[in-house]
């Protein structure tokens, strides 16, 4: 069911409503591709996108983040922490990403409450877009079950079959957050959806159902029990030959979360901060502990523990898949690993 | 007591140590951290009591050989800046060539009065405590040393590729572009700011460790369709590496 | 998601904010190691378990884990055991009395001493291990009343590398704790036992398998002797803890550095039963 139907001139009206109070952060056309990035009026936003190189999620877990100022002295130390409060939309995000968001959510909030994440995403306001065909080749969102987002965005539009009437791309759109609901009505962009509309919708979801193919030949809940028995498989040494441990599969991954943490001083020595960097699995150095022993020195054991994590481990300990399928690790792979291979050829062992 | 630093050219353009005079900025913080005492690029006192000795450029003559022994007896701690100092840098590629052919196009007819010795980096030749790779040496690395040393710690090279720079940057990767670009085996610590302007890593940083290199060897040969005399050619440039064929 | 309601933030405090505390006495252990007695700048205690760690911070330098080595019924200060092994730690080593240095915890489970309550206790320790499990050692001995019997044993490399010689002598003086401890490679001053720590087993009489705790903590390729040792008394799987070692970055279960396979060790550990480490293939082999 439908709550409101846009068209796409209507919701750009909206996200400049929206950047009266935030700041933007959407697709954006740059070196032939797409990337999410500021914007300050939303005609600047590619809404037509396919898909954006990497996932929004610097947005919300900057690359390089600082985590609190430190003033040091002959007294002892002062801190004090600095957290973004500053008001967040960002556009455009596809079902993928809102379920890599979902995950993100869950890991910063449960057990011990991290709010250098959380005062950044409370203050964010997510317009999902869907995608009624997979965006690019290779990904395997659908085989995920994250190529739709019921819950995650604040409004979530679905670009509707053409109805003869109007050029313009429509919207159906369905609120998933009272902010949500509120910001559209009060707004009266859009109109209600008509009988028509729901009948467009109902034809867009049974179109979307047929044109996304199924990467992986099982029912991707049946990973976790594959993985568990393929610890020991060859295949984990034979792929990982050709890793460069570059880190560049968890970097580009929106729902890599594992971080490294170092002190900044300033020149002067006395002062500085304490910053949060991505870090990553794959790379050499994660595992090494105090008197330089690695836990996971060999690339193979490294490459295992990334999709372990990704199929098996992520989704045991926060009941969220830590893999969304949008194949943004096997892009960035120069080695040409692919984690969709990985579980196909997985499948084959046993 | 403030470190006494020196600063030292050997064969190269100069331009690492041009490089801490561009520090603007940060400049005066240093002076007033330290003192330098040997710096031909911006002073004219000359001291030989020194902590910190800075060296860019490769050993590339037999004058480069006296005064790098020379630079290493003075100095408490020798730190190899540039590609040229860490990895003999564009000076190698006359190694590649031959002899009589290099002297006479880069000398022409006085060629006899400049005698040259196959370019290698300082650590060939003397022991280096540190090094500052980079075609030219990374600014911001270099302040970042300067603390290291100041608060009295171990300074260490990221030990990452540049892939990691450029995926904390957002930028696209050049592969994507069908470009060969050597951020794989290179490493970090640059913000990889060649790929961020669209320009391929060429490795001016050196190999970042043997694994990748191996890598690369498979990848080129089983998954890419490319020369790998062209790979080796770019490994060569600021001389990141220096054998004949990829692991 | 409850968190997610748009309240506004708590700012008081982020998770990763070392709170300031006083350097109240160093003492040098042996070449490598000293221990530093501390004090909260606030003048709460700590507020430990046994077994829990701290991270260390010294700010512009970086943090580092430290396992908390005093027990919690001794509560005006805190005591942690610093080995000089990394650029932190070296830095640590440099602190006199009347420095402050940053502390973030109690974090990690540590040993949930209620259910080591009326029970037989056996506790085995291997080098560094001995700096982690003494908080432990010291409760016990605080309310030796509610254990059963207790047997200790401890080994070291060389007599050079024995920690906390004061806390040894004592503990071979009291006669409610069935101690002994032993050298892999003794030199010509040795007086004691030599062998590895297993040979002390001839020391500890009948276990009752149902009544008795073991706590094994210590390298490793020691952990899988003593198991087999202890299994051999048949004493329960459930029955035995161990505590692992592994570089805690947050220590809040977040950055994923301290993972072997599907556990956060600064979360569910560092204190595991021998059960669920055998799940933990990156942690024992």
């Amino acid at each position: 069911m439908l709550d409101r139907v846009v068209s796409q001139s209507q919701l750009l009206a909206l996200v400049d409503e929206l950047a009266l109070s935030r700041r933007i952060v959407g697709p954006v056309r740059r070196s032939d591709r797409h990337f999410y990035g500021p914007v300050d009026r939303a005609d600047k936003l590619d809404l037509d996108f396919k898909y954006c190189v990497y996932s929004p999620k610097a947005a919300l877990f900057p690359a390089d983040q600082t985590l609190f100022e430190f003033q040091t002295g002959p007294d002892g130390f002062q801190t004090s922490p600095v957290y973004d409060e500053s008001p967040l939309a960002l556009v455009g995000v596809h079902p993928c990403d809102i379920n890599a968001i979902r995950l993100l959510d869950r890991v910063f909030s449960n057990t011990n409450i991290d709010e250098h994440y959380l005062s950044r995403r409370r203050q964010t306001f997510i317009v999902g877009i869907d995608c009624p065909t997979p965006c690019t080749s290779g990904v395997f969102c659908r085989d995920m079950k994250a190529n739709e987002a019921r819950e995650g965005a604040d409004i979530m539009c679905s670009p509707l079959p053409p109805n003869g009437v109007s050029d313009d791309v429509r919207y159906g759109v369905v609120f998933g957050t009272d902010a949500g609901r509120e910001f559209v009505l009060y707004s009266h962009a859009g109109d209600p959806p008509t009988v028509d509309d729901e009948r467009a919708s109902e034809r867009y979801i049974s179109d979307k159902a047929r044109a996304f193919p199924q990467s992986i030949p099982y029912d991707v809940d049946a990973l976790p029990e594959l993985l568990e028995r393929s610890y020991d498989s060859l295949l984990w040494e034979a792929t990982a030959r050709r890793c460069y441990s570059c880190g560049s599969c968890n970097l580009s991954c929106p729902t890599c979360y594992c971080f490294n943490t170092y002190d900044r001083l300033e020149m002067t020595l006395t002062s500085g901060t304490r910053q949060r960097e991505w870090d990553g699995c794959q790379l050499r150095s994660f595992a090494v502990v105090a008197g330089d022993h690695n836990f996971r020195a060999k690339a193979a054991a490294r490459l295992r523990h990334r999709i372990y994590r990704k199929a098996k481990w992520v989704k045991e300990r926060e009941g969220v898949a830590g893999c969304v399928g949008c194949a943004r690790c096997d892009r960035a792979c120069t080695a040409k690993i692919s984690s969709v291979e990985i579980y196909n050829q997985l499948a084959e062992e046993v | 007591m403030k470190p006494r630093i020196a600063i030292f050219s050997l064969t190269s353009c100069e331009g690492c140590s041009l490089a801490i005079l561009e520090l603007e900025d940060c400049l005066l913080d240093i002076l007033g951290a330290v003192e330098i005492v040997n710096f031909r690029e911006g002073m004219t006192e000359r001291s030989w009591d020194i902590d910190i000795g800075f060296v860019d450029g490769a050993v590339s003559t037999p004058e480069d050989m006296k005064e790098i022994e020379h630079f290493r007896e003075c100095s408490k701690v020798l730190v190899a800046i540039g590609a040229c100092a860490t990895h003999g840098g564009l000076n190698t590629l006359k190694n590649y060539q031959d002899e009589s052919d290099y002297r006479k196009y880069v000398y022409g007819d006085q060629a006899a009065r400049f005698p040259t010795i196959p370019a290698q980096p300082l650590s060939g030749v003397v022991d280096v405590d540190y090094q500052l790779p980079g075609c030219p040496m990374v600014k911001e690395e270099f302040l970042e040393f300067v603390k290291v040393v100041l608060t009295g710690r171990t300074w260490h090279l990221p030990e990452d590729p540049v892939c990691v720079e450029c995926k904390r940057n957002g930028t696209l990767c050049l592969y994507e572009k069908g470009i060969m670009c050597l951020g794989p085996v290179t490493r970090a610590g640059c913000n990889a700011i060649c790929p961020s302007y669209g320009a391929k890593c060429e490795g001016c940083r050196g190999v970042v460790h043997d694994e990748a290199l191996k890598a690369a060897g498979i990848n080129l040969r089983e998954q890419y369709d490319v020369d790998l005399q062209d790979v080796l050619a770019d490994l060569r440039m600021f001389g990141a590496y220096q054998e004949k064929t990829l692991p | 998601m409850a968190v997610l309601g748009r309240q506004p933030t708590d700012k008081a405090k982020s998770l990763y904010e070392p709170e300031p505390a006083e350097v109240v006495s160093v003492e040098k252990l042996t070449d490598l190691e000293n221990v530093y007695a501390l004090q909260l700048a606030s003048g709460h205690p700590l507020g430990h378990l046994p077994g829990q760690f701290v991270q260390l911070a010294l700010l512009g330098i970086g943090e580092c884990p430290i396992s908390i080595c005093s027990s919690p019924t001794r509560p005006n200060t805190f005591e942690l055991c610093v080995r000089r092994v990394g650029e932190v730690t070296e830095h640590i080593h440099r602190l006199r009395e009347g420095d402050t240095i940053g502390v973030r915890g109690p974090l990690g489970n540590g040993f949930d001493v209620h259910e080591l309550h009326g029970k037989d206790i056996l506790i085995v320790a291997g080098g560094l291990g001995l700096a982690p499990v003494r908080s432990l050692i010291q409760y016990i001995l605080d309310e030796r009343a509610r254990f059963g019997q207790f047997h200790l044993l401890y080994g070291a490399r060389s007599p050079g590398e024995l920690l906390f010689r004061n806390d040894l002598t004592l503990w071979r003086e009291r006669d409610d704790v069935n101690f002994h401890m032993t050298v892999d490679r003794p030199d010509e001053q040795w007086r004691g036992r030599s062998g590895v720590v297993t040979t002390l087993f001839s020391e500890v009489p009948r276990l009752e398998p149902g009544e008795t705790q073991v706590v094994i903590v210590g390298p490793p390729v020691m952990f899988k002797f003593v198991v087999l040792e202890v299994l051999a008394r048949r004493i329960h799987q459930r029955n035995i803890f161990c505590s692992l070692e592994r570089r805690m970055k947050c220590g809040v279960g977040k950055c994923g550095h301290c993972q072997a396979n599907n556990v956060y060790v600064c979360l569910e550990g560092p204190v595991f039963r021998y059960g669920e480490l055998k799940a933990l293939r990156e942690a024992i082999e």
